[in-house]
């Protein structure tokens, strides 16, 4: 016996969540599938395969004003920005709410980020077992899986007519009242196979491959733009600078990627990573030797979103099998 | 031979008698069934060479990371142009590269995992099948089509200002600002751009309309008179914003205006970068 919602009645919850709170749901904008506000369930796009960018944006803004400073009356004032309102979001795959649990291991390390916590705080989480795995999905491998219930409020799976509904913490009890729910026999439709990569001892095999030529024969390929950075859901590095506008300071971060030619140029105009390779190599070495020896986990979640969008094909599941074929030593 | 023998036995005679250091050229991607870059630097590498309608991506952009060394590379017609663009403005050197041209029956849509059969509209407006440089041909040239098509202009021109105004808005508002448009982008290419410039501060940093707008835009007049059409902006943008039309606009302007189209030969001057005292375009007089 499972606990079951129809889809009348997933429906007619969520109209009536979105009266009180911000829902946001996968829907239809402009040939993409985008994470957005919607007023209306009826926006809401329930077949597909996944967003193309990361409900990352709803925790780590692509911009935000993160305080503001105020000179009124010969005194300057600091005024931290306040994130209002309870937002649910509808829909998220057990992949992204893993990025969501990636992200907070260092934005919410003490002394947490004020923002990123509030952001954390007033959402809800409601996500969606995949019923099939995309071709360029290996979430399997990275410590998560298609039904994956961990990191979520509540999670959902398709069945005829409904939902087989399971609440997973205090939060998600709070959203969904028991009452809106039916005990039904109804079976648990299998995961789905998702194709492995090789990710084991990977992180080992990362560290004696640093300088391998393997990294600028790669970036001989990479044109260096922001897409992987930008549609990941657990890349969250940004820059900051100060918006001035009579006496009032906004200082607003943007989202920033580590493939920006920019990115690491200091001041004077020296760059300590000026060549395509080490570059293009930062990035997977953030995510596989970097991130997983301090928080002890990858630093991806097997979305697949960067292997479905590069615009020329640089391949995560490509590059770790290629690392770990690799002789060990500068010249392998 | 078909294309893909014909660019691989060529490029691999090349990179065995030294002729070239690097030969780019497409290859099998990960999906197994579209296409990407292959940068080959032996003979033997240059068997994973493939050329069909998948092709999509505009090689001539990475020229520029090899400059000072002897490079050979594939192009379609519109890539070309891109080579003679990358020639009057001086970023390389026309002795440096062999260019191995390719007639183009049109490229088709595909994204990951997916092609079709259908060929892409920008294909359909296409005036230029056959490259417009090159050391080496292949593919049979056929007949050009003989007037500059641009209906998806036209359409835009045919709407209000405030309905056009709506329209770019919409779709700025999408920019993520990841800069994979310039980044792909042949004409796109200088040390410092101005949108990270910091003084004077063009654009600001945030990912928001205003700035978005901004950006778009004034990338767009920077490649006006200078874009060759090859579409690579479009293709790339993550969020389908319609970059094309932005600058296919700008490019039926510089048509109209100078009767120039850029990238066609390496000699015309190009009308941004010349000053001509008697030169009347019937506007600002």
């Amino acid at each position: 016996m499972s606990q079951f919602i129809s889809k009348k009645g997933l429906l007619s919850w969520l109209d009536k969540l979105a009266e009180n709170h911000s829902l946001v749901a996968p829907t239809r904008v402009e040939g993409s599938i985008l994470f957005r506000k919607i007023d209306s369930t009826e926006d809401i796009v329930f077949n597909f395969s996944n967003t193309n960018l990361s409900p990352k944006e709803f925790f780590l803004p692509p911009s935000e004003t993160i305080f503001s400073v105020e000179k009124k009356d010969g005194q300057m004032n600091l005024i931290p920005e306040v994130i209002e309102g309870q937002t649910v979001i509808f829909g998220l795959r057990p992949c992204d709410a893993k990025g969501l649990a990636t992200l907070d291991l260092p934005y919410l390390e003490e002394p947490g980020d004020a923002l990123y916590s509030q952001h954390r705080n007033k959402t809800t989480l409601v996500g969606l077992s995949c019923l099939s795995a995309c071709p360029e999905c290996f979430c399997t491998s990275m410590g998560t899986g298609p039904d994956d219930p961990s990191n979520l409020d509540i999670i959902l799976t398709e069945v005829e007519d409904g939902y087989i509904v399971q609440i997973l913490n205090e939060k998600g009890k709070a959203l969904l009242p028991e009452e809106l729910l039916v005990m039904k026999d109804v079976a648990t439709p299998p995961a789905p196979f998702v194709s492995p990569v090789p990710s084991r001892g990977i992180t080992d095999k990362m560290r004696q491959a640093f300088d391998n030529p393997y990294w600028s024969r790669l970036a001989d390929r990479c044109i260096h733009c922001n897409i992987c950075s930008y549609i990941c859901p657990t890349c969250y590095c940004f820059d900051v600078r100060d918006y001035t506008n009579k006496g009032r300071i906004d200082r607003v971060r943007s989202w920033e990627s580590c493939q920006s030619p920019g990115f690491t140029k200091i001041a004077g105009g020296y760059d300590p990573r000026p060549d395509k390779g080490p570059r293009l190599r930062q990035r997977f070495a953030h995510k596989l030797i970097y991130f997983p020896e301090i928080f002890g986990t990858m630093h991806c979640t097997g979305c697949g979103r960067c292997v479905k969008t590069c615009p020329v094909n640089i391949d995560i599941r490509e590059i770790i099998q290629d690392i770990q074929k690799l002789r060990s030593g500068k010249n392998a | 031979m078909n294309p893909s023998e014909e660019i691989a036995k060529k490029a691999k005679e090349l990179l065995q008698s030294k002729a070239v250091e690097c030969f780019i050229g497409y290859q099998r991607a990960t999906d197994g069934m579209t296409a990407r870059p292959l940068f080959a630097h032996a003979p033997e590498e240059a068997d994973r060479l493939i050329f069909d309608q998948t092709c999509t991506h505009n090689l001539v952009k990475y020229l520029l990371n090899h400059k000072g060394k002897a490079t050979g590379i594939a192009v379609k017609p519109c890539d070309s142009r891109a080579i003679n663009l990358l020639l009057i403005e001086h970023q390389i050197e026309r002795k440096n590269v062999f260019i191995i041209g390719v007639v183009c029956p049109g490229m088709v849509e595909t994204s990951w995992n997916k092609t079709s059969e259908k060929v892409k509209d920008i294909c359909k407006l296409c005036q230029q099948h056959t490259p417009v440089i090159y050391d080496f041909l292949v593919g049979e040239p056929g007949p050009e089509p003989q007037a500059e098509a641009y209906p998806d202009v036209a359409k835009l021109e045919a709407l209000s200002p405030a309905e056009r105004r709506e329209f770019w808005e919409k779709h700025f508002s999408r920019c993520i600002r990841c800069y994979a448009c310039r980044q792909v982008c042949p004409g796109c290419y200088c040390g410092e751009c101005f949108v990270e410039r910091l003084d004077p501060l063009w654009v600001g940093i945030r990912i928001a309309p205003s700035e978005n707008e901004m950006w778009n835009s004034m990338r767009a007049f920077h490649l006006s008179g200078r874009c060759i059409g090859c579409n690579q902006c479009e293709r790339v943008c993550p969020v389908n914003i319609p970059l094309s039309l932005l600058n296919r606009k700008l490019e039926k302007e510089a048509l109209e205006l100078f009767k120039f189209r850029a990238g066609i030969d390496a000699e015309t001057p190009a009308p941004f970068a010349t000053f001509k005292k008697d030169e009347k375009i019937g506007i600002g007089e």
